[in-house]
């Protein structure tokens, strides 16, 4: 609270300062007149007395100043005066203001920006309840973490741990939305009943599931999606407890989700995944059916705790069922260490990027101002004289540049308005969903403070070099050649240096981002991505145990497809690079068998005969599939390159037999052929299962064939643009059955594109901020040169007058400069030494030293310093000797 | 020689305005010359520091300011102590005497 007597006091200053400002004036002629009089009685004549007196005040207006300082509100009404001076002259030099403003918008435009991405992604808690006691659970198997858990295990984990509040296991799973207008393919989870309770999520409308629904015999309950329900159902708020047709089976819906529910990719519907639990696939304790566990720690329990008693658990369960678990672990991670953790190092750097492109708008800032200051030597030192303390223009000036930075970071929320739309819609994909990219007041906040913080450090160096000028000697000889010229001089070159340095480490992480990203597009995928179109089809259809109906159907499909014009091949695949993947055991025949913990695994691809041709594999040795293998035939399957190499070093794999997944009963498969390694993981993945196993579907036992037909991918290999083709072979698959839904319809050369978003998007971004910092840096260096040229116009004229030849000018000047940016860049370059370490996990196929990087960018950087030193240096060989000597 | 004037302590300058102004009524040159006069000269108070500070503990409520007429028959502003400026004499005094003794005691110790 403020006390009554400083208001009241405030209100005399601001509004009857005239008065004020009268009676001191009497008041110090008072004191004058009064000491004057003293020396007259001392005996000293009238005229020498006043003099005297006079100089005993030391400066009327000093003293008032002095007065003015101490009174209440006097900080405010300089402050006021400051603003109002700075604008004025601010508006006298537009040029000037327009470069400073525009150089700072950038920095704080691009800062806000990324801030605003990595407030949403790193800083801002998950939208969950307590989300810092989620923890996220997978299997840990000889291969490392994040293999899926086996459905016993989770229930054996479920009873037996006492530090979680909560366990959840959770998969993804497909479902046919039929029986409204139009059939749907819906994304969708099967989970514990306790899922939402363990993410603290209270359904909008309804409920969440009962522990009795998530078992075999429950009752076939539903919970969706709010979009679910906005979309198909028209926002019905009668729709709780109805029904509804998910693939051909009837669900009642108990309950629908609150609006701003997100929990990794967008799901609509969510079913107990205990009414799978007889099902084989869940039964079986090595199975690994895509199921992931979420879990809420106990109050008091840490993350490290947990993992300990986990661990005990899965260790002694490894003892229990050594053929099923033997060598397999659990491990946990922080949910958000699982959200973000991918995205993080990224993220970091280029928070730290763009807060090497603000430092490098801070030093040209600087530079402007250190020019300006120079300029202004003259009026700083009358102000001075006139009674203006150091710390009084000091504040002046240090006014302007945080008005200044003010103008600049207005203009650069602007800018980061649009950036955040941009990158909200660049970053789709590669931002986790649970993130939301906004300007919040956290973000706001930061602008503010960046842009406060950028006002003082590049008005810091021009204020205070001016302040520590004698008005003396400024005033003398017009400050032309002063010893503060050399010094500011001395300051505007480090800046440059400075400058020159942040751009090189900027271009060098860019071009190793750049290089990483050319050698990831240059990687053999083993297979051809271009006039590929591919999309994902799941048959489904009543009493069709054996899934004769669905081979049926998927023939009739590859059949009509293959008369399509256009289309060069066709086939029909349970697994496909970059699409699906399966994996599967398997055992050479003729070797002893492998202990549980050793066993061998393969990816494993079941095909139709075509597939060599729709993906463009090269057969290596051998034979592919063909009409000839039939459910009559015996067995054959078809390996890569990695299998042979791996299994069979030095001999020939052709006409040796496996045992492919034995619980299947799949025995005495013949090898007949070998084909290229396909990626099946991503461009930059380090496989975890090297090996690959193709089958023909047409030996599918008939027991596992209406499992495999219900999630098939289907590929076009196509003569021209495959996306043109697509509505057409959708066409054609529905004129076969209309009730299937085709859906991921896609080109290989677009997922291939999407699949490196992520490392194009910080690639440009880091090339954009590092071309930014480039042109800043090179304005900086032409800044720089011309005003020295300017500076040293007297010098060179009497060069020139005692003969040096223009070239000569040229090469000192050009000497002067290149200095300069040579030393910026041995800087720059140790510095890039010690940073580029951390992007390591950003780079491939790239060391973080490479040499041809750093070479190549240290060039072009000596290049356009060059460029930017020549414009001066030419300016400097016109100067006219006489003219140059006459302004003397 | 003659004595060089010290330096005054930051405060310092505060608590002997108010003590030249406890015994009575003063313009602003009366407070100067008081002020050299009861320190024997070690203290010469220039205008550049005086008004600042007079100003100053006017705002702060511990002087107030009259016009009235000088020695010589002319207007000059003349500052007295209010009650709160008395109050504040007397503390400043206390602290002041606490920290001389303690000074004092200090440089005894050796």
């Amino acid at each position: 609270m403020l006390p009554p007597r400083w208001l009241s006091l405030l209100w005399r200053n601001w509004f009857h300062k005239a008065g004020l400002e009268q009676e001191l004036d009497e008041e110090l002629r008072a004191y004058t007149e009064l000491l004057t009089e003293e020396k007259v009685k001392a005996g000293i004549s009238a005229a020498a007395a006043r003099r005297a007196a006079l100089l005993e005040v030391g400066g009327m207006e000093q003293v008032k100043e002095q007065v003015r300082e101490v009174r209440v509100g006097a900080m405010l009404e300089t402050i006021l005066k400051d603003i109002r001076y700075s604008i004025r002259l601010l508006a006298k030099h537009p040029g000037f203001a327009v470069v400073a403003v525009l150089t700072i918008a950038l920095g704080v435009g691009a800062n806000t920006a990324i801030f605003s991405v990595v407030n949403a992604v790193l800083l801002r808690p998950l939208p969950f309840k307590d989300p810092e006691r989620l923890v996220r659970l997978s299997e840990q198997s000889q291969q490392g973490p994040g293999m899926s858990i086996a459905y016993p295990n989770f229930k054996d984990w479920r009873s037996e741990n006492t530090v979680f509040a909560g366990l959840a296991a959770s998969r993804f799973d497909n479902f046919n939305l039929t029986g409204l207008d139009e059939p749907e393919r819906l994304q969708g989870r099967n989970v514990s009943w306790n899922f939402f309770d363990v993410l603290g999520v209270q359904p909008a409308l309804g409920r969440s599931f009962r522990p009795e629904e998530d078992s075999a015999g429950g009752e076939r309950v539903c919970v969706i999606s709010y979009g679910l329900w906005q979309r198909r159902f028209g926002a019905d708020p009668q729709l709780v407890g109805r029904q509804v047709t998910l693939n051909s089976e009837s669900y009642t819906v108990i309950g629908v989700l609150p609006q701003g529910y997100r929990y990794g990719t967008p799901t609509d519907v969510f079913t107990p995944i205990g009414l799978r639990e007889t099902d084989e696939l869940f039964s079986l304790r090595d199975n690994h059916p895509g199921i992931y566990a979420i879990a809420r720690l106990k109050p008091e329990i840490s993350l490290t705790q947990a993992e300990a008693e986990m661990k005990g658990i899965a260790a002694r369960l490894a003892q229990a069922y050594p053929k099923e678990n033997a060598g397999h672990s659990v491990s946990l991670m922080s949910m958000r260490e699982y959200f973000v953790g991918d995205i993080r190092p990224s993220l970091l750097i280029l928070l730290g990027a763009v807060g090497f492109v603000l430092l490098i708008a801070c030093a040209n800032v600087a530079n402007l101002m250190l020019a300006r200051a120079a300029a202004r030597t003259r009026e700083i030192a009358i102000r001075m004289a006139l009674g203006a303390g150091r710390w009084r223009v000091v504040r002046q000036l240090l006014t302007e540049s945080v008005l200044l930075a003010i103008l600049g970071g207005a203009c650069g929320l602007l800018l980061a308005l649009w950036g955040v739309d941009v990158l909200r819609r660049a970053s789709l994909d590669i931002i986790p969903t649970t993130a939301d990219v906004s300007l919040d007041r956290t973000v706001l906040g930061f602008t503010l403070l960046v842009t406060l913080l950028t006002g003082v450090l590049f008005g810091l160096a021009p204020a205070f070099q001016s302040a520590r000028q004698e008005p003396g000697e400024a005033l003398k000889d017009g400050g032309r050649t002063g010893t503060t010229g050399v010094a500011r001089n001395r300051v505007r070159a480090l800046l440059v240096v400075g400058e020159v340095a942040l751009s090189l480490m900027l271009l060098v992480g860019s071009g190793l981002l750049i290089r990483s990203f050319v050698r990831l597009r240059e990687v053999d995928t083993g297979f051809d991505p271009h006039n590929l179109l591919t999309m994902h089809l799941t048959y489904r259809a009543d009493d069709d145990e054996d899934g004769q109906k669905g081979v049926n159907f998927y023939d009739e499909v590859l059949a009509k497809i293959k008369t399509l014009p256009g289309v060069e091949a066709g086939a029909v695949a349970n697994g496909a690079p970059f699409l699906d993947e399966y994996d599967t055991s398997f055992e050479i025949e003729g070797r002893p068998p492998a202990s549980p913990d050793q066993r061998t695994y393969a990816v494993s691809y079941s095909t139709s005969p075509d597939y060599l041709r729709a993906l463009g594999l090269r057969l290596v040795r051998g034979r592919f599939f063909d009409a000839r293998d039939t459910q009559q035939t015996p067995p054959v399957a078809v390996i890569d390159e990695e299998f042979a190499r791996l299994y069979f070093p030095g001999a020939d794999p052709i006409g040796q037999y496996l045992a492919a997944n034995p619980a299947e009963g799949t025995s005495h498969v013949e090898i007949v052929g070998v084909v290229t390694h396909v990626k099946q993981f991503g461009l930059d993945v380090k496989e975890p299962i090297p090996a690959q196993l193709y089958r023909p579907r047409t030996q599918i036992p008939a027991q596992f064939r209406a499992r495999t037909n219900a999630s098939a991918s289907l590929l076009v290999r196509t003569t021209s643009d495959p996306a043109a083709l697509a509505p057409i072979v959708r066409r054609a698959v529905h004129e076969i059955d209309n009730t299937q839904p085709v859906y991921a319809v896609n080109t290989m050369a677009q997922i291939l594109s999407d699949s490196l978003a992520a490392q194009r998007l910080s690639m440009l971004l880091l090339s954009l901020f590092a071309a930014g910092a480039l042109i800043i840096a090179a304005v900086g260096i032409y800044g720089v040169m011309s005003y020295s040229v300017v500076q040293r116009t007297h010098e060179l004229g009497i060069r020139l007058a005692l003969g040096a030849q223009p070239r000569d000018v040229l090469r000192l000047v050009i000497r002067q400069g290149m200095l300069l940016a040579l030393a910026g860049v041995a800087v720059g370059l140790i510095g890039a030494l010690l940073l580029t370490r951390v992007m390591t996990t950003l780079l491939y196929g790239v060391h973080p030293t490479d040499p041809v990087t750093f070479t190549a960018v240290s060039l072009i950087l000596l290049t356009v310093a060059l460029t930017a030193c020549f414009i001066p240096a030419r300016r400097a060989t016109r100067v006219d000797p006489l003219i140059a000597l006459r302004d003397e | 020689m003659e004595p060089t004037p010290a330096n005054l302590l930051q405060g310092t300058l505060d608590l002997l305005i108010l003590k030249t102004l406890s015994l009575g009524e003063l313009h602003g040159l009366g407070i100067s010359r008081r002020i050299e006069q009861i320190t024997n000269g070690t203290f010469q108070v220039k205008p550049g520091s005086l008004f600042p500070a007079l100003h100053r503990m006017e705002e702060a409520g511990w002087l107030v300011s009259s016009w009235g007429e000088s020695e010589n028959k002319r207007r000059a502003k003349y500052y007295r102590l209010s009650r709160a400026g008395l109050k504040q004499l007397r503390t400043e005094t206390q602290e002041w005497d606490r920290i001389a003794l303690a000074i004092a005691q200090a440089l005894q110790a050796s």
